[in-house]
C-alpha cells in the first residue's frame, strides 16, 4: 500500500481547511482592511497638549474661532499661533506646555500640529457648503467637545459620505446650531429622532437641498 | 432572391463552400454551435454574483498579501498641519485670489487677471473690467504661465560662465554706471527689444541724459512697429495706427495675417467677430495671400498670390479706387481686383485695407494711400501717437569701439541676422534663458518673468496699464527696469518705486491703479492727419520655379523663438498645418510637382548663397512657387524642450520677410512629422455645416436642411435615467460654438490644457496619436465638386497632398470637445461605471475607478477622449523626443536609481527634482492630475462649476436660492470660453429659456455634429455664414463644404438651390 489509510480524509480536510481559511481571510478583510477600522481609531499625540474639551466643551469656545476659514474655503484651517495668544497672552502666560506656541507666535514658526482628519486621495471636500447649509462639524468628528486629544471617530470612507448623501434629512440641522456639538431637537431620544424626520425633511425641502450621489459632486 | 439561409448558409444553388468538415456534414452539433453566440461554458461567467464573488475574493487576496509584506502599517503616513505662526490678515488658506496685472507685447500689452493659489499664480485670464475687453487673450498669453515654471529659466548671476553672486553682479552693474558717468558713456551701446513700457522710456531717456556718448538699438526679429513706421511716413507725424475692425464692413487684407501672426491679434478677432454677426452686420474680408492663414481661412473671397505679387496688387487696387485703369497682375483676373475696389468704394468710410507686418514699407503706404482714399481714416483707421523711442539704426554698428554691450533679453545670436565685427570688452547680458545669446557673454544677469515683475505697459489702443506681480522673483532675477536704473546710477532701483514714480500716483490712486490694472482714462486721443505721402511706384517680379519665393513669418506657437521651451506650445498643433513639435517648408501641390519634391522630402534651401535644410510639406491653398517658412525654430540651446526641434530658418533670413530667388534642392534624406489631422476632407459629413449670408436671409435651417442624414427616430427601449434626474436637479449644462465667429486661432486649446493639467507627450507620442488636449480644433478643407472626383473624398491621407484639388480650397474650423452627449455612447460600454452622467447633464469621468480598456474612446462617435498611455506627469522631459519609455527598473534620475527613489518616496517620478518641483507649482489643485492607464477628456470644467454651485450654496445657507443664475451673473465660465477672444463659445444653463446659450440653441444655426446617431449632445455648433459677394469671379451660391455633401449623397432638401451663378 502507498497511501496510509488516513489519506482518504485528506480531500475533507483539506476542503474543510480550506473553507475555514477563506473565511478567515473574508472575514479579516471585512473586518480589517475597512476605513472602520484603519482609520477610526486614530488619536496621535500632539506637539502641544491642546485640549478640545476645555476650550470647546467647558469654555464653550465656538469652533470658529479657531477654525475662522470654515466658512469661506474648503478646508477648516488651524488657527495660526497668533490667535491663541488672543486669550493666552493673559491666561496661563507663563505655562511650560504652552512654550511652543508662544515661540510660534514670535518668531512666526509654525507648530507642526499632526494631521489626523483627511479625506481619502481624489475626494474633493468642501467644508463651507456643509456648515453653511446645516450640516454641523459633529457629523464627521464627532463630540471633539469631550476629546482631549482630537480623535478619529468615523470611517470617513466612501459609503460613509453616501450615507448622509442619500438621506440628508436625517443630518441636517438648523444653521445656528452646526457648532454647537451637543445640541439635540430634545432631550427624548425617542422625540428627538421624530422631530430630525419632519424639521430635516422640512430643510431639506425648503432650502432646497440636493441629495447629491453623482461622482462629479466630489470627484473633479 | 434573398438568401434565406442562415449566416453558415452559402447560397442553395450554385458552388458550396464549406469551412469544415462538420459544416459540410450538417451534424447537430455543428447546427448548435453555430447558434450559440459564445463557445460552451462561456456563458456561465456572465451570471452576475459569480463574477463579482470571485472578484471580491481575489481582491481579498491581494489585499491580505498587501498586509502581510507591510505589517499592520496600513494606516496613512503621519502628516504635519501646519499653520502660520503669526496668523496673516484677509488670507484664507484654500481661497483662491485673483490680481489684475498685463503681459507686455512688442507694440502694446494684454490686461490680465491672474490667479493665486497660496501665493502662486495658476491661470491667466483676461480682465474682463478693461475698457472695450471681453476676457478673452491669445495663445502666447495662456502658455506664458508655464514660463515662469520653467525649468530651464536662468537661475544663476554668471561671469564668463561661472557662477557669482548677486552681490558682486550688482556690484559689477555700479562699476559700469560710475564708469560712463565719468566718461559720458563712451563705448556703452544697448541693445533691447521694442517695449512699450512708459518706465522703460523715461529710464532710457535717464540713461541718454547720463550718458549722451552711449548708444541705444532696439531690435526684434519679428518687426511688428513697421504699422507706426509706415504711418508715420504716410500721415507726416509720429502716429500709428489702430484697426478698428468692428467698424469695418468691407475688409481687404494683402497679405495681413491680423486674425492669426500679427501682433495684437486677440483685439482684431474680438473686434472682427463683433462685426460678422449674420442678422446685424456682417463685414466682408478679402484676403490675398501666399501662406494659408488663419485669416485666408476667415475669408469670404482668398486670392492665393505670391507675397512678393501684393505689391502691384495693392496698387492696382489703389489704382481702381482712384478711378483708373486696373493694372494687370500676374495672374490675378482683373475682374476680381475692379470688383474688390468697387465693394471698397461702395463702402466708402467702412472699408479699410490693411498691409501685413510681412510686406514691405511700399505695400504699408500703399494700403494708408487706400484708406485715405476710402474716408476711412478717423473711421476704421484710428490715428494715435507714436510710441516714440530712440533708437539707433542696428545696421550702421559694428561694435568697433564699443567697450561694454549691454543686451536687454532678446536672443540677438540666434534670431539676429546681425554680428559685431569686433567683440567688446565686456557682454553684459539680462536674459531669461540661458539661451545661445547667453553662451557668447561675458556676464549674465537672470530676468524675471512678467508675474514675477512690477512694470508697466501701453496697449495698442493706448491705455497704460500697471504690471505687478504675483510672485516673488522665484530665481532672484532682476526686471529690466531694475537693471536699466542700476546702470544708470539712479538711487532708486526698485521697479516699483519706478513705475509708480513714472505714473506720478498717490497712494489711493496708486491702489486704485493696480485694483482696476490699468490707469483710468489715460487713453490717448485720436489724431486727425491727412495722407500726405506719395504712394510709391512698385515693380514686382513673380516667382517662377526656378526663382523661388521664400516667405518668413512669425510662428503660431513658438513666436520669433522665445517660446521654443514651452510645452504646451510646441505641443499647440499648428491652427493651419495641424503639426507639432516641428516647422517645415511649406510649399503648394504644383510647387511640390514641379520640384518633384513630395511630404517629409527634406530639402536644401538656398537664398542667396545662404542654405538651410528642412522637410517639405504641402499646404493646400498656398501660392505658387512660394516656400513658407516659420521662424523660431532649430534652436541650439533653448533648454530641455525647445532644443534641437525643428529646423532654423533664421539661417537664411535677412531681414526682410519676402525675398526672391531661392531654389531647393533635394537631399535625398527623409523626416517624420507629427500631425495631428491627417484628413483634410469631411468625406461629405456635415461636421461643419455652411451658407452664405443669402441663406441666412432665407432662414434656412441648418439642422433640417441636411436631415437626410437622420435615421428615422425610434423609440429607446429603455428610459434615459436623465430624464427623471433632470425633473429635479437645479441646471443643464449645455455649451453652443459659434462657428461664424471661431477662426481657428488655439486659444481655447492652450486655456484648456492651462485649467484642466493637461500634460505634454511629446514628439513621437503625437505621431502615435495619443496627443491628450481635450479639446482641438479640426480644420478641414473643401472644394468645389467639379473638381474632384466624388471617391477621391475617401482617399489615403498620404495621397491627397498629390491631388489638385487642394489648390483653392476654403478652409473650416471646428473646436471639437467632449458633447456631453444625454445618450453617451462611451457610458454604456463602461465595465466599471467610471463614466456616468449625472443629474446636471454632464459626462463625468471618475479617474480612480477607471481602469484603462479604453472602450468608451472606441465607442466616442467625436473621438474626444483622451488615455493616458504613459505616466506623463512623470516622464522627464529630456525624455520627451524618444520612442522609448524607460521604467523604474532600469532608469536612473539625478544618479539615483528609480526604484529605491520610488521606495523612499512613491510620489517621486523619473524627474529631477527643479523638474519635479516646478511642476507642482505650475499644476491647478481643483484638478485631479491623472496617472498613467486613466481614461480622460473634456469635463466642461466641472472643477469650476462646482465650485460656483458651492459659493452660491454657502450664500443661501438656510434658504431656497441655490440656483445659479445668468441674471445674477453666478454661471461659471469654462476656460475655453473664457479665453476665446471672439466669443465664440457660450456655455450655461439650457434649462434657463432666457441664458444665452438657451438663446443660441434657438437660432436655425444651430446643429449637432452627427446628429444622426442620436447621441443628443450638449455641445451644438452654429453654422458658418460667409458673405462673399455676388459681382466676384469666384462667387458661388453656397460654400464648397455644403456643395460636397450635396454631391457625395446624391441631393439634398435644397437641390434647387445649388448652383453657380
Amino acid at each position: 500500500m502507498i497511501f496510509p489509510k488516513w489519506t482518504n480524509w485528506l480531500p475533507l480536510v483539506l476542503g474543510l481547511g480550506a473553507a475555514l481559511a477563506g473565511g478567515g481571510v473574508v472575514a479579516g478583510v471585512t473586518v480589517y482592511l475597512t476605513p472602520k477600522y484603519t482609520r477610526a481609531g486614530y488619536q496621535p499625540v500632539q506637539p502641544v497638549p491642546f485640549s478640545h474639551r476645555i476650550h470647546a466643551g467647558q469654555l464653550g469656545v465656538d469652533c470658529r474661532y479657531c477654525h475662522n476659514g470654515v466658512e469661506k474655503s474648503w478646508f477648516s484651517n488651524l488657527p495660526g499661533a497668533s490667535t491663541c495668544m488672543n486669550c493666552h497672552n493673559q491666561v496661563l502666560k507663563d505655562d511650560a506646555r504652552l512654550q511652543i506656541v508662544r515661540d510660534s507666535a514670535a518668531n512666526n514658526t509654525p507648530i507642526p500640529w499632526v494631521q489626523v482628519h483627511k479625506v481619502p486621495d481624489y475626494v474633493y471636500f468642501n467644508h463651507s457648503v456643509h456648515v453653511s447649509r446645516g450640516i454641523s462639524c459633529v457629523e464627521c468628528h464627532g463630540r471633539v467637545d469631550q476629546m482631549d486629544e482630537v480623535k478619529h471617530v468615523k470611517p470617513f470612507s466612501m459609503s460613509f459620505c453616501l450615507d448622509c448623501h442619500r438621506d440628508p434629512a436625517s443630518h441636517i440641522r438648523p444653521t445656528d446650531k452646526v457648532t454647537n456639538l451637543g445640541w439635540q431637537w430634545s432631550t427624548n431620544a425617542a422625540e428627538a429622532a421624530t422631530l430630525q424626520q419632519v424639521n430635516g425633511q422640512k430643510f431639506v425641502h425648503d432650502w432646497k437641498v440636493e441629495s447629491l450621489q453623482s461622482c462629479s459632486a466630489c470627484h473633479r | 432572391m434573398k438568401n434565406l439561409n442562415h449566416n453558415s448558409g452559402s447560397p442553395v444553388t450554385g458552388r458550396r463552400y464549406w469551412r469544415s468538415l462538420d459544416e459540410l456534414a450538417e451534424t447537430p452539433e455543428f447546427k448548435d454551435w453555430l447558434h450559440r453566440e459564445f463557445p460552451q461554458g462561456a456563458s456561465e461567467m456572465e451570471d452576475g454574483t459569480s463574477r463579482r464573488h470571485f472578484l471580491k475574493i481575489m481582491s481579498a487576496s491581494f489585499a491580505l498579501a498587501g498586509v502581510a509584506v507591510m505589517g499592520s502599517g496600513c494606516r496613512r503616513p503621519e502628516e504635519a498641519l501646519v499653520p502660520y505662526g503669526k496668523q496673516p490678515e484677509n488670507y484664507i488658506y484654500g481661497t483662491a485670489q485673483y490680481f489684475a496685472t498685463a503681459m507686455p507685447t512688442r507694440t502694446g500689452a494684454v490686461p490680465l487677471v491672474v490667479k493665486s493659489y497660496d501665493g502662486r499664480p495658476v491661470k491667466v485670464e483676461g480682465n474682463a473690467f478693461f475698457p472695450n475687453s471681453n476676457g478673452g487673450t491669445d495663445r502666447y498669453v495662456q502658455a506664458s504661465i508655464l514660463g515662469l515654471y520653467d525649468p530651464d529659466r536662468a537661475r544663476l548671476f554668471k561671469q564668463a560662465g561661472k557662477k557669482v553672486s548677486r552681490d558682486e553682479a550688482l556690484a559689477f552693474l555700479d562699476t559700469l554706471s560710475t564708469k560712463f558717468a565719468a566718461n559720458q558713456g563712451e563705448g556703452l551701446a544697448i541693445l533691447s527689444e521694442s517695449s512699450t513700457s512708459p518706465s522703460r522710456a523715461r529710464l532710457q531717456k535717464l540713461i541718454a541724459t547720463k550718458f549722451p556718448k552711449a548708444q541705444w538699438f532696439t531690435s526684434d526679429a519679428i518687426d511688428s512697429a513697421i504699422h507706426q513706421r509706415a504711418a508715420t511716413l504716410a500721415f507726416g507725424q509720429p502716429v500709428r495706427p489702430v484697426f478698428n475692425f468692428d467698424k469695418a464692413r468691407v475688409i481687404v487684407s494683402l497679405d495681413a495675417d491680423f486674425l492669426g501672426g500679427e501682433d495684437d491679434a486677440h483685439n482684431h478677432i474680438r473686434k472682427f467677430a463683433a462685426s460678422r454677426k449674420p442678422g446685424e452686420t456682417m463685414n466682408r474680408l478679402y484676403v490675398a495671400e501666399s501662406l494659408f492663414t488663419l485669416t485666408g481661412a476667415g475669408a469670404d473671397h482668398r486670392l492665393r498670390l505670391a507675397a512678393s505679387l501684393v505689391a502691384p496688387l495693392a496698387q492696382s487696387l489703389l489704382a481702381a479706387i482712384n478711378g483708373g485703369a486696373v493694372a494687370a497682375v500676374p495672374g490675378v483676373d482683373a475682374k476680381w481686383i475692379a470688383e474688390c475696389a468697387k465693394d471698397l468704394a461702395a463702402n466708402h468710410g467702412n472699408s479699410l485695407v490693411v498691409a501685413g507686418q510681412r510686406q514691405p514699407l511700399e505695400v504699408h503706404l500703399l494700403a494708408q494711400a487706400i484708406n485715405s482714399a476710402l474716408g476711412a481714416i478717423g473711421n476704421t483707421v484710428s490715428l494715435l501717437p507714436a510710441l516714440e523711442s530712440a533708437s539707433g539704426d542696428l545696421k550702421n554698428f559694428d561694435g568697433t569701439g564699443t567697450d561694454t554691450f549691454v543686451i536687454l533679453g532678446g536672443n540677438p545670436v540666434y534670431n539676429l541676422s546681425w554680428a559685431p565685427k569686433a567683440k567688446p570688452a565686456n557682454v553684459v547680458r539680462l536674459g531669461y534663458y540661458e539661451d545661445e545669446t547667453a553662451l557668447k557673454c561675458d556676464w549674465t544677469f537672470p530676468a524675471t518673468h512678467y508675474l514675477e515683475s512690477w512694470g508697466d505697459a501701453i496697449t495698442s489702443d493706448g491705455i497704460t496699464v500697471a504690471v505687478q506681480p504675483l510672485i516673488q522673483p522665484l530665481f532672484g532675477g532682476l526686471t529690466e527696469l531694475e537693471f536699466l536704473a542700476r546702470l544708470a546710477g539712479e538711487s532708486v532701483t526698485n521697479p516699483h518705486d519706478i513705475v509708480r514714480a513714472t505714473l506720478g500716483a498717490g497712494d489711493e490712486a496708486w491702489k486704485k491703479i493696480l485694483f482696476n490694472g490699468y490707469v483710468v482714462d489715460s487713453a490717448s486721443a485720436g489724431i486727425a492727419a491727412k495722407f500726405s505721402a506719395t504712394a510709391p511706384e512698385v515693380k514686382a517680379v513673380a516667382p517662377s520655379a526656378s526663382s523661388l519665393e521664400v516667405v518668413f513669418y512669425r510662428d503660431a506657437k513658438v513666436d520669433d523663438g522665445r517660446l521654443a521651451n514651452n510645452g504646451w506650445m510646441q505641443e499647440l498643433p499648428d491652427p493651419i498645418t495641424k503639426m507639432t513639435w516641428d516647422n517645415a517648408v511649406l510649399v503648394s501641390r504644383k510647387t511640390a510637382s514641379d520640384l518633384g519634391v513630395a511630404n517629409g522630402d527634406i530639402v536644401e534651401i538656398s537664398l542667396k548663397g545662404r542654405t538651410v535644410s528642412g522637410p517639405i510639406w504641402v499646404q493646400p491653398g498656398m501660392a505658387d512657387y512660394s516656400l513658407g517658412l516659420a521662424l523660431g525654430y532649430g534652436r541650439e540651446n533653448a533648454g530641455r524642450v525647445g532644443t534641437g526641434v525643428g529646423f532654423n530658418a533664421y539661417k537664411i533670413f535677412s531681414g526682410s520677410y519676402v525675398e526672391n530667388g531661392a531654389a531647393i534642392r533635394k537631399t535625398g534624406g527623409t523626416y517624420t512629422l507629427a500631425c495631428t489631422q491627417h484628413h483634410w476632407s469631411m468625406e461629405g459629413r456635415p461636421a461643419v455645416r455652411e451658407g452664405n449670408l443669402e441663406q441666412f436671409a432665407q432662414d434656412f435651417d441648418f439642422t433640417k436642411g441636411y436631415s437626410e442624414a437622420a435615421p428615422p427616430v425610434v423609440k429607446s427601449l429603455y428610459p434615459n435615467p436623465l430624464d427623471e434626474a433632470k425633473k429635479t436637479a437645479l441646471h443643464q449644462w449645455g455649451m453652443t460654438i459659434d462657428l461664424n465667429s471661431c477662426v481657428g486661432c488655439g486659444t481655447c486649446v492652450v486655456a484648456c490644457q492651462s485649467e484642466n493639467n493637461i500634460p505634454i507627450v511629446g514628439k513621437d507620442q503625437v505621431s502615435r496619436g495619443r496627443e491628450m488636449h481635450w479639446l482641438r480644433i479640426d480644420r478641414y478643407f473643401t472644394t468645389e465638386p467639379s473638381r474632384r472626383k466624388p471617391a477621391d473624398a475617401f482617399q489615403k491621407d498620404e495621397d491627397q497632398q498629390f491631388e489638385q484639388w487642394i489648390d483653392d480650397v476654403q478652409a473650416v474650423n471646428q473646436p471639437m470637445l467632449c458633447q456631453m452627449c444625454e445618450t453617451a455612447p462611451c457610458e454604456s460600454v463602461c465595465p466599471v461605471n467610471a463614466t456616468v452622467h449625472d443629474q446636471e447633464g454632464l459626462n463625468v469621468m471618475a479617474y480612480n475607478r477607471c481602469i484603462g480598456t479604453r472602450y468608451c474612446s472606441n465607442n466616442c462617435p467625436y473621438k474626444v477622449r483622451r488615455f493616458n498611455y504613459l505616466d506623463y506627469n512623470k516622464r522627464p522631459l529630456t525624455e520627451l523626443k524618444g520612442t522609448l519609455y524607460s521604467t523604474t527598473l532600469t532608469h536612473k534620475t539625478d544618479g539615483k536609481w528609480d526604484l529605491l527613489r520610488w521606495w523612499n518616496d512613491p510620489n517621486s517620478g523619473m524627474r529631477s527634482e527643479d523638474e519635479w518641483d516646478l511642476i507642482k507649482l505650475s499644476k491647478n489643485p481643483d484638478v485631479t492630475v491623472r496617472m498613467r492607464g486613466v481614461m480622460e477628456k473634456c469635463t466642461y470644467c466641472t472643477q469650476r462649476i462646482e465650485q460656483a454651485k458651492i459659493s452660491q450654496k454657502a450664500k443661501a445657507g438656510a434658504s431656497d436660492n441655490v440656483r445659479l443664475k445668468e441674471s445674477e451673473k453666478t454661471v461659471p465660465k469654462t476656460a475655453c470660453q473664457q479665453a476665446c477672444p471672439a466669443g465664440a463659445i457660450v456655455f450655461g444653463d439650457v434649462s434657463d429659456p432666457d441664458s444665452q446659450v438657451s438663446q443660441l440653441k434657438l437660432q436655425k444655426r444651430n446643429y449637432s455634429v452627427l446628429e444622426e446617431l442620436l447621441t443628443k449632445p450638449r455641445t451644438t455648433y452654429l453654422a458658418r455664414i460667409r458673405n462673399p459677394n455676388p459681382d466676384m469671379p469666384d462667387y458661388r451660391n453656397w460654400p464648397y463644404s455644403h456643395d460636397e455633401y450635396e454631391q457625395l449623397n446624391g441631393g439634398s432638401a435644397e437641390t434647387e438651390k445649388k448652383g453657380n451663378s
